[in-house]
């Protein structure tokens, strides 16, 4: 049972911007709502972030605040939404957008023009704005979100961060009270992570009401107040900095606490940190014996790279590709991985890391250089020989789920190679009960959660028993209990002998999962060593847009390298 | 690869009045029906590689270049089959390879060929907002024909996605190439299903992006572009009134169609 939370202003005195009453709605076709009586008042210039665990009603909440629900997607709706002293009950979506601005987390659905200037000037034509006021609002709107000179490039030439900004500038030029932004980083990468939090702040501080949408617990610490959402309720509302200590209640709710505050709870330390500093400090004021930290003790790996004598399960030598004559997609590229291996590849947008993966499962042939698996030349290999040794699971799990149930995706493999009935039975069973999806055999693969169908991705290429599984971004779009659910499958194939290669942008699962590194930038690898290695190279990091998890950095300040907060509270209580 | 066709140049082509590009699309379209013969397309074929090379659009065309050599080469075997007029040069049976049957085929593929060639043009010198002004110019209502212009910015997306899932699948071992030809259409299922739900997901995902910009509020929203009718347009009427004329009395005289004889 959920306790429900006082009606809070964090903001005494000021004029409300948001006000939300009882408000509850049901989708069409479901029983269960989707919001359950939410309440809660934002004064004008708050920033209130939103955070909880997949299909807990964050979105539906959103949606709710610019009509989308129920003008757009219909249901049972009951309450009431103000915006500043308005109810929109009688207006359509489209009469509410000068109101509320939403940013949704897909950028490419949200860009509609071939010229930036004019992308920014689509919602004010809507409006029916004269040509010169939409000169004079775009220019400010794109000096606000850092696309000042951007005017005429054509928008599909922008990198992912560059796009999210452009449609929160599409947004801006209309002069919107509120802001709602649903998860506007998810599908970006590291460095267009950080340019859009940098833009929130930097609108937080011009006094724009913000309500925003979150995984990353540790990107809301600048928020005023944090509604956290279970079961379509507000279970709590209070500032992050009370918020975030909560570990249990976080945990529970399937929200990732900031690991620094894990470490702080895991010492019994109750007060929040909002950076590394502050949690250094209040470490080392409750544990003054603390040894400080040796050059050489940071800066050594801690884990090293085995040398075998097997066979590489992949070789790659001297591979070139190029998409383009001007460019380079993958310049020059050698590198082995081992059976049982464990390896993250990182790396901005563009850099090669999806190129590199096609030409080890044949989808690319290299202009130049060889690929061999399991010492045979990949162009040799049977279809079937190479599905036995390399399986690639796509970002997207939806490129690849057709079947009517469960268990024909999983047989589909199997059954394009002529396996018999038998085995292929047995291996459904085996891989489903290894996803955890064994009670989902006989389920419409459409009607599952992502987190359930990306699962299935992997076990549907597990079917056909590779020893190498290429999994590209295998948490994206997940919250963090699929994410730990999802890498939990994964740590569990490769103790099973299967060798990973992961594609991720997030720092924490390198930290936590990967035992080796390859950072690559232009087509090159740039870094190819252990992970404890990686992350004490400052530089390094720095220049490749990669910020090292916060858990990371403070294990360095006090002079070891831990991945996880668990690991790092342990060193600590063993070394007081 | 790009996945769209505009080229962004500052040529003649280019900075033609939207409303002038939609009226070539259409003369040229209006021109290619009203003839069959070969020799008559001709000129066509010719006006169109000179406007190709205005627009710079050669790399698109070379992107396209085997469409251009199946469409004329199949469309001309086909005829072969159905178009069986005229004293045979050679009879296989199925395909009646007569002079008439020679010229009807490649005239049909020559036309079919035109007409792609004269999308690509369009489409490589005339951006999405020109084409929506366009279509409005005509009487288009605008929500019809802001759907038209964004159905081609998504098509390109939706083959890109298609492509994805092709590979998705081949990687599981399917084999798209089994079968007779019926048998090879079913065999895309595993690739349909996917992209189906996936353009409903992403049409789904923009409509609403579109209603939050305020789409949708005013029948005739204002405009931020701004398209003065030139000389250069004035012109390219004129020429275009003269084409669309010109095969229209060529039809009337009889001299586009294929002699039997």
């Amino acid at each position: 049972m959920i306790a429900k939370p006082q009606i809070a202003k964090s903001s005494a005195g000021a004029a409300p911007a948001i006000t939300v009453e009882n408000l509850s709605f049901t989708y069409h076709g479901s029983d269960e709502p989707a919001l359950r009586g939410i309440s809660f008042i934002q004064s004008a210039g708050e920033m209130i972030g939103i955070v909880g665990a997949s299909g807990v009603g964050k979105s539906t909440l959103a949606k709710c605040l610019n009509r989308i629900i129920p003008e757009f997607e219909g249901g049972r709706f009951a309450g009431r939404v103000i915006i500043g002293n308005r109810s929109f009950e009688d207006l359509a979506v489209h009469d509410v957008a000068g109101a509320v601005g939403m940013v949704f987390q897909d950028f490419e659905a949200q860009l509609f023009s071939t010229n930036v200037a004019h992308e920014v000037a689509f919602a004010m034509e809507q409006a029916g704005m004269s040509r010169a006021e939409m000169v004079r609002r775009i220019g400010p709107a794109l000096q606000a979100v850092g696309l000042a000179g951007f005017e005429h490039r054509d928008p599909t030439t922008l990198s992912g961060g560059e796009k999210q900004r452009l449609a929160i500038a599409a947004v801006l030029a209309l002069e919107p009270g509120v802001i709602v932004m649903d998860e506007p980083t998810t599908d970006l990468d590291p460095e267009g992570r950080a340019e859009v939090f940098a833009l929130i702040q930097h609108l937080r501080a011009q006094g724009l009401t913000l309500v925003v949408i979150e995984h990353e617990t540790g990107e809301l610490r600048g928020c005023d107040r944090i509604l956290l959402m279970r079961e379509g309720a507000i279970a709590a509302d209070a500032p992050p900095g009370e918020l975030f200590t909560r570990i249990d209640l976080l945990e529970e709710s399937g929200v990732r606490p900031p690991d620094l505050n894990r470490v702080l709870a895991g010492l019994g330390i109750s007060q929040p940190a909002d950076d590394v500093d502050q949690a250094e400090v209040l470490i080392r004021c409750t544990f003054p014996n603390l040894p400080h930290p040796l050059a050489s003790a940071i800066d050594a790996p801690s884990d090293s790279m085995k040398l075998s004598a097997e066979t590489p399960l992949v070789e790659l030598n001297d591979l070139t590709f190029s998409y383009a004559a001007d460019r380079r997609a993958l310049d020059a590229v050698s590198l082995k991985v081992m059976p049982g291996e464990f390896v993250a590849v990182i790396g901005q947008n563009g850099s090669g890391k999806t190129t590199l993966a096609k030409h080890i499962i044949g989808l690319l042939t290299p202009e130049r250089g060889r690929v061999m698996l399991d010492g045979r030349d990949r162009s040799q290999l049977r279809p079937a020989e190479s599905a036995h040794l390399v399986g690639y699971v796509f970002q997207n799990p939806d490129h690849q789920i057709f079947a009517a149930t469960v268990e024909d995706e999983v047989k589909f493999g199997p059954r394009n190679f002529g396996l018999p009935a038998d085995e292929i039975e047995h291996r459904c069973a085996e891989v489903l009960r290894a996803v955890n999806l064994e009670h989902e055999r006989a389920a419409d693969p459409f009607l599952l959660g992502k987190g359930q169908r990306q699962r299935l991705a992997v076990a549907s290429v597990l079917a056909l028993r590779p020893r190498l599984l290429i999994l590209d971004e295998p948490t994206t779009g997940l919250d963090y209990r699929e994410q730990r659910r999802m890498m939990t499958l994964v740590s569990d194939l490769n103790r099973a002998g299967i060798a990973i290669v992961m594609i991720t942008h997030t720092p924490s699962l390198v930290a936590e999962y990967a035992r080796r590194v390859i950072l690559m930038r232009s087509g090159r690898i740039i870094f190819d060593g252990p992970v404890g290695g990686f992350f004490a190279q400052h530089e390094l990091l720095r220049t490749s847009s990669f910020r090292a998890p916060e858990v990371i950095e403070l294990a360095a300040r006090l002079g070891t390298i831990a991945a996880t907060p668990e690991k790092l509270a342990n060193w600590i209580r063993d070394h007081r | 690869m790009p996945l769209y066709f505009y080229i962004d140049r500052a040529g003649v082509l280019h900075r033609l009045h939207p409303t002038v590009k939609v009226l070539a699309l259409f003369v040229m379209f209006w021109s290619v029906y009203w003839v069959d013969h070969p020799l008559a397309l001709l000129p066509l074929a010719i006006v169109i590689m000179l406007a190709a090379r205005s627009a710079g659009a050669w790399p698109n065309f070379y992107r396209l270049r085997w469409l251009f050599v199946m469409v004329i080469f199949f469309t001309a075997l086909a005829w072969m089959v159905f178009y069986r007029r005229g004293p045979a040069l050679l009879d296989l049976g199925i395909i009646h390879l007569s002079r008439a049957s020679l010229l009807f085929g490649f005239g049909r593929g020559l036309k079919l060929a035109e007409l792609l060639a004269t999308s690509v043009v369009f489409l490589s010198t005339t951006k999405i907002e020109e084409f929506t002004v366009g279509l409005l110019s005509i009487g288009v209502p605008y929500r019809a024909g802001f759907a038209i212009t964004l159905a081609f910015r998504l098509a390109p997306l939706f083959m890109d996605s298609a492509v994805t899932v092709y590979q998705a699948q081949a990687l599981r071992g399917y084999d798209f190439n089994r079968g007779g030809p019926l048998a090879r259409v079913k065999r895309y299922v595993p690739v349909i299903i996917p992209v189906f739900m996936g353009s409903l997901r992403k049409a789904n995902a923009m409509a609403m992006a579109l209603e939050a910009r305020g789409f949708g509020r005013l029948s005739q929203p204002t405009s931020f572009i701004e398209y003065p009718i030139a000389a250069r347009d004035v012109i390219a009427t004129i020429i275009l009134i003269m084409i669309a004329a010109a095969y229209f009395m060529i039809y009337y005289s009889g001299y586009g169609a294929i002699s039997l004889k």
